[in-house]
């Protein structure tokens, strides 16, 4: 069971002597297996959030459980993939990948047929011995994807993954998420910018207001998903065409505007 | 500009240097060759103490006796210093230890270290050694410190969630994070080696380049004295382009 629960998380960030209220009251409920996303206004304190769960950043008040233990420091079983990546700039491409199933101590051949695998699924073939500053933006995202895929984690907290991929990659991407999400399903914390993205991975999406972070309303996307059969379709844009997947969009859009609004004043 | 270019006319440069050198002490001599010598005096210079000896000893015995002593003190000191460094970079409780200690001994400079030295171990190549350790064991400690400092947290926080710890994390997250920091400040200690085996060397010592200066000095001998820089140069030189070498070696991923 690896469920993730923020129950009364605030967060008041600190500086230059003044505080910054950035995260109001967080209370939610990420069952075990299911795909949440998240998204909001920039600075909402989304990528707060998903380091709480990470065991990098810690709540004012209230308090962070995975699994049903509260989070204490960060650790394998809970896999970031960080907004800038965060890569090893002195690891090959191969040897960024491997590191996360060295310090698990897992044997060398084991190893070895996991990362071929996910250096293909990830389609970076011919790149094992490049050194991170040799690839574009979107290949050092993917292996920053790869490095935490392989681990087989029982949470991937993923922040804007694939905010650096152009749009083909990204659709292979997501395509890609959503069949290893079907083969083997784990609790997945994603946050986007990109509401379609949103709707199409997540089982629910959670829409944030403006800083100081709290949840304006959690979108249930699953029910819809099921009731509509959307997995009839194999490709994303014959998804994206039903009148539901555009339904929902819409009306994440529409809140997320409001906090524009808001904003703007 | 073209490397070959550029190569070209530090060759030139050289050769000018040369001819004027030439020119000055022995076709138009407008410089005194009993203060500075003429390439005719260097040469007799360098053939004697090549093949009859000069202080006691050949040159290649005063050549080996001085990068020896250098690459003792400078290889214990970097051991030293790099471990220290490491360890006031990462832990807080190690800098609040160390810090106090090294801050006291850092504006001491190495050289004020060679009294001591030589009464804790008398004129002979330990007092060497401890003062080159004292001069190179600064700047190690300095720069890997820093670089250890400039890591990015992003990095440091990725290590964690991957389950690095202990001496893993040390060889491959801490030392490769702060290498190019830690190559700058060994390029800086072995520089500080040099200056200061010398140093202590010109003070007594029975063999050693420093030694020949100080002989040569004394017998006002313009081109042996010559002969003793020229070689102090050259044998920093190639340890500095060896050190150079193992840094490029060490630290693939900055090759350009
Ligand atoms: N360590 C910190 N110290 C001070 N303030 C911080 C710190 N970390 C985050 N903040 C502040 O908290 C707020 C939320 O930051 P966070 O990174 O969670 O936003 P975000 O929702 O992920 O934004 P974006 O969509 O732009 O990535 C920001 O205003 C930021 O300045
Ligand atoms: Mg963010």
């Amino acid at each position: 069971m690896s469920d993730i629960r923020f129950s009364g998380v605030t967060r008041v960030f600190q500086r230059d002597g003044r505080e910054f209220p950035t995260l109001a009251g967080i209370d939610l409920a990420v069952a075990d297996r299911e795909f949440v996303a998240i998204v909001g206004p920039s600075g909402c304190g989304k990528t707060t959030c998903l380091r709480m769960a990470a065991g990098l950043e810690f709540p004012t008040t209230g308090t962070v459980a995975v699994g049903g233990r509260i989070v204490e420091s960060p650790g394998p079983e809970r896999a970031v993939v960080f907004q800038q990546f965060a890569l090893f700039p002195w690891k090959s491409v191969w040897d960024n990948i491997d590191f996360g199933l060295k310090c698990k101590g897992e044997p060398g051949a084991g190893r070895r047929a996991r990362i071929e695998q996910i250096i293909g699924v990830m389609g970076l073939q011919g790149y094992e011995s490049a050194f991170p500053h040799q690839l574009s933006g979107g290949m050092q995202q993917r292996v920053a994807i790869a490095r935490a895929y392989v681990l087989e984690p029982d949470v991937l907290l993923m922040d804007e993954p694939f905010g650096a991929l152009d749009a083909q990659t990204r659709t292979v991407m997501q395509e890609e998420l959503v069949r290893l999400a079907r083969v083997n399903p784990r609790t997945v914390l994603f946050i986007t910018h990109a509401v379609d993205e949103a709707v199409y991975l997540a089982d629910r999406v959670v829409v944030m207001t403006r800083r100081p972070g709290a949840i304006r309303e959690i979108v249930d996307v699953a029910s819809v998903r099921r009731a509509e059969r959307w997995d009839r379709h194999e490709r994303i844009e014959d998804v994206m065409d039903q009148e539901s997947f555009v339904h929902l969009r819409t009306h994440i859009w529409r809140l997320l505007r409001e906090q524009q609004a808001r904003n703007d004043h | 500009m073209q490397p070959g270019h550029s190569a070209a006319i530090g060759v030139a440069t050289v050769v000018l240097a040369l001819a004027l050198w030439a020119l000055f002490t022995t076709a138009i001599p407008w410089i005194d060759t009993a203060r500075f010598p003429a390439p005719a005096d260097v040469w007799a210079a360098l053939t004697q103490i090549t093949v009859q000896g000069y202080a006691d000893a050949r040159l290649w015995r005063h050549v080996a006796q001085s990068s020896v002593l250098v690459l003792t003190g400078f290889a214990t000191a970097c051991t030293v210093g790099v471990a220290l460094g490491l360890a006031m970079g990462w832990s807080r409780r190690a800098e609040a230890l160390l810090n106090p200690v090294f801050l006291l001994l850092r504006p001491i400079p190495p050289l004020a270290w060679i009294p001591l030295a030589i009464v804790w171990l008398g004129l002979g190549d330990a007092a060497k050694v401890l003062v080159i350790f004292m001069a190179a064991f600064v700047p190690a400690v300095i720069n890997t410190y820093t670089g250890v400092r400039a890591m990015e947290p992003q990095i440091v926080e990725a290590s964690s969630m991957l389950g690095a710890r202990g001496p893993r994390f040390v060889r491959e997250v801490l030392v490769p994070a702060a290498a190019p920091h830690i190559f700058t400040g060994l390029r800086l200690s072995l520089q500080a080696s040099w200056t200061t085996l010398v140093a202590a060397e010109l003070v007594g010592a029975l063999y050693g380049l420093g030694q020949v200066l100080n002989n040569a000095a004394q017998d006002i001998y313009p081109g042996m004295i010559l002969v003793g820089m020229v070689f102090v140069g050259l044998c920093g030189g190639l340890m500095t382009a060896v050190l150079g070498w193992v840094e490029r070696r060490a630290m693939p991923w900055r090759a350009a």
